[in-house]
């Protein structure tokens, strides 16, 4: 039986740290993980009648949050079918229901410290997500905002 | 020839071509149709004619005639002729008489119907038969408007390609010179710059999008010949100093130790010195070798597949030797489970010297406190991280660490030459990879080496 964790992420490499926390802590037993950016759509027609999701996750990952994607998939020895990275558009518990549901999140990892980088239209799901009767686990560890996105990647290697 | 000059006779050429092409085919075309309108006007005259001359006195033929006059324009010379053949009249005589072509007369006589034209002058007939009498209806006339309008043509055409040539000359000449005056800016502006002024760069406020992009290009390569006339500037003075102070040294002690007779003892102590110094020599003058030969891209380099993590652990048995007050960690949290993704392509001695190296820096510039290797690998690379917590580098002076015999401003206390990491540089990318350094002054540097993985077919 797999144990499906839900980590809110903003596409930083830093974001990932959590990701490995949640690993570390469920090493050993097999897993799946659903990584959730939350941002809203625009109001435009275009947007809507050409949603596709796989084309907005592809439009925010950096070389950088990739590499280091990789790096934890290596070292934890999961495959692209044990990860998914899913977008919540509204920030309503409605919405964010049918992902945990779908997915069968049982845990939920949320950073304790760390602020997501909401840009344009994102924002930040960890109040919502915090709200839910699930078991949430809120990891720590230390972050220096003014870091680039090459240095956040040296930032996992603590 | 000049590449503006051709370009103005190239285009002008080309236009002026398509110019006289279209002139010529539209008097072809004009000067053809007006032949074939002229020869219909004739023989309509001819049948109109043969319907009052064949019926002489008749209402209907003098109704005819005074509608011809009325209506139909007369011609240029025109003329009609109604002969009737009998026994007595032959071609020769028609021709002779009334100064026909001779070709024309034939052919009426044969097929009954003919055109013709002579200089200036169209014909048009055809044979008749009345009362068991043949006649022939000839009517000739001049064609006033091949004469004065299609010769007006032609004038105005050749008047028209004329003005064309010289304004599509002129007008190219114009537009390549304008288009290459900001090339002949940029050649001047160029041949200003010299290994003096090295420092002046192209204005690359021009709109003109290639011209800024070779501006930009020009400009990029010019930064890049003064950062590397800086760096063989830098490298000459600085060679000429770490050369020099081992020789000065052992000059110095040489001739001190030669200015009287000395003890054994002190010949000993003195001899001591000058080996130090000679080995120290030998040390930076076989680093500079070395530092060449991995500076050369295409040197063959002996390369097979190899553990990255193998090559840690035995650089890290050689620090150990060493310096075996070192405090260097492996940290294999971040180790891939599949060993497959620790496998480069890579020359050993090689990786090791530069991994050697980094390590050595890491130990020696935090005084031996905690250095850590992370071992990590993404799907198409390793990625090994080395992070101390030593001095640091200066922010400002972090462009200048791979250039040879650089030492950062607070490594006075630390001894080296300046050689080691523009050496592990080459080699990383004689195994195209990546060097990253990042460091915060007296906090600590973290150096990133990425090298490709050795991915199986």
């Amino acid at each position: 039986m797999y144990k499906t964790i839900l980590i809110p992420i903003d596409f930083c490499v830093a974001s990932l740290n959590t990701l490995k926390v949640a690993l570390e802590e469920n090493k050993g037993q097999p897993i799946k993980i659903v990584l959730l950016y939350s941002e809203y759509l625009n109001d435009s027609i275009q947007d809507l009648l050409f949603y596709s999701p796989n084309k907005i996750i592809n439009s925010k990952k950096t070389t950088e949050f990739n590499e280091a994607l990789e790096i934890l998939c290596n070292r934890f020895g999961l495959t692209q079918s044990n990860i998914c990275i899913r977008l919540l558009h509204n920030n309503k518990r409605g919405h964010l229901e049918p992902i945990i549901q779908i997915h069968n999140v049982t845990s939920i990892y949320i950073p304790e410290q760390y602020q997501l980088n909401l840009k344009n239209n994102a924002f930040d799901p960890i109040p919502l997500l915090g709200s839910l009767p699930l078991d949430i686990h809120k990891v720590k560890w230390n972050y220096n905002n003014n870091k680039s996105e090459q240095e956040q990647l040296t930032s996992l290697f603590n | 020839m000049r590449t503006q000059t051709k370009v103005a006779l190239l285009i002008g050429l080309v236009c002026v071509t398509i110019v006289v092409i279209f002139s010529i085919t539209v008097y072809f075309f004009v000067n053809k149709y007006s032949y074939v309108d002229f020869y219909k006007r004739l023989e309509a005259r001819v049948r109109i004619a043969s319907q009052y001359y064949l019926e002489p006195g008749s209402l209907k033929a003098e109704n005819v005639k005074a509608l011809k006059d009325q209506h139909l324009e007369k011609l240029e010379n025109e003329k009609e002729f109604l002969i009737e053949l009998n026994q007595k009249t032959s071609i020769t005589s028609i021709i002779n008489e009334y100064k026909f072509p001779s070709e024309f007369v034939t052919e009426l006589l044969n097929t009954g119907k003919a055109t013709e034209k002579e200089g200036n002058l169209f014909y048009a007939g055809a044979k008749h038969l009345k009362n068991e009498k043949v006649f022939l209806i000839i009517v000739s006339a001049e064609n006033y408007y091949v004469s004065h309008h299609l010769l007006f043509l032609r004038n105005l055409l050749i008047a028209g390609i004329s003005f064309v040539v010289i304004l599509v000359i002129s007008l190219s000449f114009y537009f390549s010179r304008h288009i290459f005056s900001p090339i002949r800016h940029i050649i001047d502006k160029v041949k200003q710059i010299s290994t003096e002024n090295i420092h002046l760069r192209l204005d690359d406020s021009n709109t003109n999008s290639e011209i800024k992009e070779l501006i930009l290009t020009f400009n990029d390569l010019l930064n890049r010949i003064e950062t590397a006339f800086e760096t063989h500037k830098n490298f000459i003075s600085n060679a000429s100093h770490e050369l020099g102070t081992p020789l000065t040294s052992i000059i110095g002690e040489a001739d001190v130790s030669l200015l009287k007779p000395r003890s054994p003892e002190e010949y000993i102590e003195s001899l001591k010195n000058i080996s130090f110094q000679a080995e120290r020599l030998d040390n930076i003058t076989k680093s500079l070798l070395f530092l060449a030969q991995t500076g050369y891209k295409d040197k063959a380099i002996t390369l097979e597949r190899i553990r990255i993590d193998e090559v840690i652990w035995d650089t890290k048995q050689v620090i150990d030797k060493l310096n075996p007050d070192n405090k260097i960690t492996v940290d294999l949290s971040l180790l891939p489970e599949d060993p497959k993704k620790l496998k480069i392509k890579g020359n050993r001695q090689l990786l090791q010297l530069a991994f050697a190296n980094l390590l050595n820096n890491a130990c020696k510039y935090s005084n031996n406190k905690q250095v850590t290797v992370f071992i990590a690998s993404s799907d198409s690379q390793i990625i090994v991280t080395i992070k101390d917590l030593g001095i640091g580098i200066p922010e400002s002076e972090i462009p200048f660490i791979y250039d040879p015999f650089f030492r950062a401003s607070n490594t006075k206390l630390y001894e080296g030459y300046g050689i080691g990491l523009p050496l592990t540089r080459n080699v990383i990318k004689l195994h195209q990879g990546q060097l990253i350094v990042n460091s915060v002054l007296n906090a600590g540097t973290t150096v990133q080496v990425k090298i490709p993985l050795y991915l199986q077919s």
